[in-house]
Formats: C-alpha cells, structure tokens, sequence
C-alpha cells in the first residue's frame, strides 16, 4: 500500500516555526531557562572536557616575575582577611566588650565544578555542577580563588548558573580601596564591571582593591571582588570618575568555585 | 536530508560552541556557519527545518540570553538565504564567505533587538562582538562546508538552485 503523504506548505512551515519561535521568547524566563540548564547538565560530561580541553590550551607557563594563580589566591585571601579584620576592629570599637563572631562562621560552602565559562563577550556567566544543592538559592554569592565572582541566578537539580559580577544586569554593594563610601558596581560586560558616580574628589588609584559589602542576607563580611584597573575622569561629567574594575581572580581558569550559603542548619 | 545525521552533527556542534569554543574570547559562531551551509546545500522546506532547528540548538547554548531570538532570527534569515539562493548560487567560496558574514552580522543583531525587546540589556560593545564573531566565522566558514558535506554525505558539485 503506497504511503500516504502530508504536503505542508512553505509558508505554513515557517509560520508554526517562527510562533514557536515567538513563544519561547515570551514565555517566562525561569521557566525556559530550565531548558538551557537541563542541556547542560544532560551533556555535562562533554562540555566540561571541551572547557578542559580549552584551558589546557590556553594555559600558559608563568614567565619569570609574573604573578602565579596561587599568588592571586593568597594575595586574594589575606586581602579579604584584612578587611575582615579591619571591619572586625571597627565592631569591637562599636559594640564595646562584645565579641564579635568570625566572618564565617555559621556559614557553609557549596563547592561545584565549572561546566561551561562564558566569560568575554556581551554577557558573562558560569554553568557549574554543585556537588549539594541542599540551601542553594538565587542570590548567594560566589567565590572563586578567595575572591567575589558573581551571585546565583537560577538553581535546578545539580545545576546552576552563576551570573558573573560583570554581567550588564548585575549589580552589586561595594567599597573601594580604604573609602568608606557604599557604591555600586554594575556589570559591563566583556570581563570587567564600572563603578559609577564616585565623585573625583574621593582619592582613588588603578590598583585599589575593590570589596563586596556585606549583605543582610547573602554575606556576612566584606569580600574582596576585584581591582581598579582603570581610572580616568568620566567623559560626561567631568566631576565623576569613570572607575573599570576588573576581577580579582582570572575566571576563565577557574575550575571549581564555592559558593557561599549563610544561616545553614549544620 | 539524512536527519539522523544532521541531529547528531548539531548536537556535536551545539556541545563544541558551548564546551570548547565558550572559554576564548574570540571564536567563530559554528551554528551561523551550519545554518548558512544548510540554506544553500538543500531544498527550501529542509532550509527552513534546518535553519529553525539550528536556531533553537543557539538558544538552548545561549544562556543567559532568554530562548527565542536565536530561534526567530536564525529561522528568518536561513530562509531569506534559501530563497535568494533560488536566484543567486552562491558558488565560490569568497561568496560564502560573504554570505556567512552578512546572516552572522544580521541574525547577531536581531537576537540582540528581540532579547532587547523582552527586557535583557545590551552591552555597550555588542556590535564589535557581532562583528568579531562574524569576521571570524566568515573566514573559517567555507573551509568547514567540505567535512560538512562529507558528513551529510552530499557531493560538492551539488551547486544547483532550487
């Protein structure tokens, strides 16, 4: 018996494609970007030895005099060390008598691998795989080498994804360097992030550390985020800086990352 | 159209973008040269098949972006490109190269716009990014169309406009 066949016209064709296209587009995001993170974690294993893979080649042997990657961690962790103490010391003077807890204490860490890394380009963001997801929420913050990379923007069964502190849409509580004025960093993009309307008679130079303010609910002391990279007078209004600031660690090497889950139930 | 094949070579594609090609800063768009290959190598209905499904294979790879605009963008200029190529044949590699050039810059800025238009920012430097992308896409592109072929099991010589 000869099979019988459904002719469906060209323009039908392209008419259910593209209303498909459309509903996609305008169907909530959390519920399509479930989507993105279920072929994630479904093709996990070859996306992560394809980052490998990317890595090792791009991995270069420090020349003489350079600063190593486990420089950048210990410069990194005594930097936020100090600006814990620094804080420390300020809620003693505050608080007199009072002892005050450690910074991290009460917290706990969730430590996951980083499955894909797109970090250069219009936005950035990691896909990692967590090893528990028991307390991951969105908005936790993210360490990677002892510094501040980003915040969690969707969680789903072992998978998440980590919206860096570069990303356009982030937008994050700092200080710089010993000013102690609440600014905030808003992503820009391409590996780096701006601080606007700091006003040019605050003393900054390129180099300034650049820390997390804690946060009521996400962090419980101030974490270093990254370094002024550069400073110039911001073309507008003259009467404000034009800060760049770039991340305190190299992203795009980071292998796993930890993240950061306050108030958990030990 | 072989499908089976063409399932697989998307999804092999779809897993180096996202894997491999995700960690450099400058990198060819895989999927806008397969998209391009697909329009001028078949028919029109496999064209537009194709070109939607390379779109939503872009989308499900391209988060943070929301799913959509890869999927609307790649669907209408891979059908653009099938149609025209019913009049032009885009024979020569120069001229594919200038065809993936164009639908990369083309289908860049319309997955921007759509996403735009849905409430996602727009980075300051997107358009160098587009332009980037497609710069490395367009050369890279036509040296990829022989493996490809090779893949779908089609021969070079079938250059003839539908």
């Amino acid at each position: 018996m000869a099979r019988k066949q459904t002719k469906i016209s060209r323009r039908m064709l392209f008419t259910w494609f593209i209303l498909t296209g459309f509903i996609f587009l305008f169907a909530p995001q959390n519920f399509t970007s479930k989507f993105q993170l279920a072929f994630v974690h479904v093709f996990r294993w070859p996306l992560s030895i394809g980052g490998n893979l990317a890595l090792t080649a791009r991995t270069q042997q420090p020349l003489t005099g350079t600063v190593g990657r486990s420089e950048i961690q210990n410069r990194n962790y005594i930097t936020t060390l100090e600006e814990t103490l620094d804080e420390e010391r300020k809620k003693f003077k505050k608080l007199y008598g009072l002892y005050n807890t450690y910074v991290w204490e009460g917290t706990d860490f969730a430590l996951a691998d980083v499955i894909t890394a797109k970090v250069e380009g219009s936005r950035n963001e990691l896909t990692i795989a967590c090893r528990k997801t028991n307390g991951l929420t969105e908005g936790q913050f993210v360490l990677g080498d002892n510094s501040i990379i980003g915040t969690i923007s969707d969680v789903s069964s072992r998978t998440a994804s980590v919206k860096l502190f570069t990303d356009p849409t982030s937008r994050i509580a700092v200080k710089i360097g010993e000013l102690d004025i609440k600014k905030w960093m808003q992503g820009n993009g391409n590996n780096t992030a701006k601080i606007p309307l700091v006003s040019i008679q605050h003393e900054i130079k390129k180099g300034d550390k650049v820390i997390a303010r804690k946060n009521a609910e996400f962090l419980d002391g101030p974490v270093i985020i990254g370094r002024v990279a550069r400073l110039k007078r911001d073309d507008k209004d003259p009467l404000f800086w034009d800060i760049t600031v770039e991340p305190a660690c190299d992203i795009e090497q980071l292998e796993d990352v930890a993240i950061i889950i306050m108030n958990s139930q030990k | 159209m072989r499908w089976l094949r063409f399932a697989l070579l998307i999804l092999a594609v779809t897993v180096l973008q996202k894997g491999l090609l995700a960690r450099w800063s400058s990198k060819p768009d895989l999927l806008v040269i397969l998209l391009v290959f697909f329009a001028i190598y078949y028919n029109t209905s496999e064209a537009i098949i194709s070109s939607f499904t390379i779109g939503f294979a872009a989308d499900l790879v391209g988060s943070p972006m929301p799913m959509g605009p890869q999927m609307i963008s790649f669907g209408l200029f891979g059908t653009l490109l099938a149609y025209l190529h019913r009049v032009i044949a885009i024979k020569k590699m120069p001229y594919q190269a200038l065809a993936i050039f164009v639908t990369s810059v083309l289908t860049g800025v319309l997955t921007h716009l759509l996403a735009y238009i849905t409430g996602e920012p727009v980075a300051a430097n997107i358009f160098a990014v587009v332009f980037v992308t497609s710069l490395y896409s367009s050369i890279v592109g036509p040296f990829l169309f022989l493996p490809t072929a090779w893949w779908m099991r089609i021969k070079m010589s079938r250059f003839s406009r539908r």
